[in-house]
């Protein structure tokens, strides 16, 4: 397993005439999705928009984005990964085990029909959603549909993509994939990259109490991550960098109140499918932007002696 | 008798995301973030009315809220994020990086 077969929305919108949402709701957390990429848009291949694009919703409830689905394949909760080994099966025409079948919640003709119109697409995407990477199974569960999209392309054309959401948190992934080579959970400590979640990264941290301050930027972990995490900025100073008061700004020693993205500070924000867009600002404002904060706390750093005397190579005596 | 379990699932929604952006210190957002939807069968047998408060505990917390009834599946329970998940969210990420966020297994004790 791994690697990402990807492309970019416009060739969704272009070319795409089956699109898999699976374990998110769009309609709710990414309400322009339908109509800007993926469903009713008109594209060069597809150019009777919806008409020429079949929708299949895959979750564990019928939520509001089961109305703009042709078909809805309710999973049992926490058995995503066992509905794509079967597929994974199927698509090969191997035999699977019935009983595994019957642990997704669906029946065989359901599942040999999914399968079927997964290889009889011209152009297929599969959209995953929190549902399938936060529930039991995490990274192995988005792992094996990234396989199963992979395994496709022995028929037809597929892609897979990440439904992302707050903003710009692609953005955060890609600027760590090229400067450290990782996406998160790096540890500069030692001057190098270290890659290691679990130790790493962030609510591990926080959790096993191993940083002695917390710089927030942009986020806001009081209001989303465990208690223990949270107690844990309760203990240590913690410095906010956020344009409102949030539940972490509340917790922090300090909040720096800076200029609001996109809105009243310029930047560059990336889309789910990695295409950065430059921001331009219509408002200016009295607040300075987290760029210009970052690097004064970073100049300020700077001045001050060294916490450790620098190392000194050994010359030796000739 | 052992507790009925059922499983929590946090979500998100879009007056929760509008909401996010005129500010989280707002009566509308504990609202949002304080009210669970069941089944009306799961209530009728816990004997929980509409708008009643609960106390919905998971092996590392508890936390309580309003609850009404939905379309939603027998033995779900499904609530926006919030800092209520919060403090129902264990710190184990099993070495992910990614604690569990939902299909929590909890309890619910009608408290009205």
């Amino acid at each position: 397993m791994g690697g990402k077969v990807s492309c970019t929305l416009g060739e969704v919108k272009n070319r795409a005439d089956l699109i898999v949402y699976w374990g998110g709701n769009p309609a709710e957390c990414h309400p322009r999705h339908f109509t800007k990429y993926s469903l009713m848009p008109k594209g060069r291949f597809v150019p009777n928009g919806r008409k020429d694009r079949t929708m299949i919703l895959v979750d564990i409830r019928e939520t509001a984005s089961a109305k703009a689905a042709d078909i809805f394949l309710q999973v049992r909760p926490a058995k995503d990964f066992e509905m794509i080994t079967v597929l994974r099966a199927l698509i090969k025409e191997q035999p699977v085990d019935t009983k595994l079948v019957a642990e997704t919640g669906l029946t065989l003709e359901e599942l040999t029909d999914f399968a079927q119109r997964l290889k009889k697409a011209k152009f297929g995407v599969f959209f995953f959603g929190m549902g399938l990477s936060m529930t039991r199974g995490k990274h192995m569960n988005s792992a094996a549909l990234l396989t199963l999209a992979a395994e496709l392309n022995a028929f037809t054309k597929f892609v897979a993509m990440p439904m992302r959401g707050h903003g710009n948190v692609t953005g955060g992934d890609v600027i760590m994939r090229w400067t450290t080579g990782y996406p998160f959970g790096v540890n500069l400590a030692r001057g190098y990259p270290r890659f290691n979640p679990g130790e790493y990264s962030t609510i591990d941290l926080l959790i096993r109490g191993d940083t002695d301050a917390v710089l927030v930027l942009g986020a806001d972990p009081g209001a989303t991550m465990p208690q223990p995490a949270i107690d844990h900025m309760v203990r240590v100073p913690t410095i906010v960098l956020d344009p409102k008061v949030t539940h972490t700004s509340k917790i922090a020693r300090v909040h720096i109140t800076t200029a609001v993205t996109g809105i009243s500070a310029p930047g560059t924000a990336y889309r789910m499918d990695e295409i950065p867009l430059p921001l331009k600002p219509p408002l200016k404002s009295p607040y300075p932007t987290d760029e210009e904060v970052i690097r004064r706390i970073y100049q300020a750093v700077a001045k001050k002696p060294p916490l450790m005397p620098p190392v000194r190579p050994k010359v030796p005596r000739v | 008798m052992p507790d009925q379990l059922f499983t929590l699932h946090p979500i998100r929604t879009s007056k929760q995301g509008v909401q996010i952006n005129i500010g989280k210190y707002h009566d509308e957002y504990d609202t949002m973030c304080n009210l669970v939807t069941m089944h009306p069968e799961d209530m009728r047998e816990l004997r929980i009315t509409a708008n009643s408060s609960i106390r919905i505990r998971t092996a590392d917390g508890e936390a309580v809220f309003k609850c009404q009834e939905g379309k939603v599946p027998r033995g779900m329970i499904f609530v926006p994020y919030g800092p209520p998940t919060c403090r129902l969210m264990g710190g184990n990420t099993d070495g992910t990086g990614m604690p569990t966020s939902k299909g929590w297994e909890v309890t619910v004790e009608p408290l009205e």
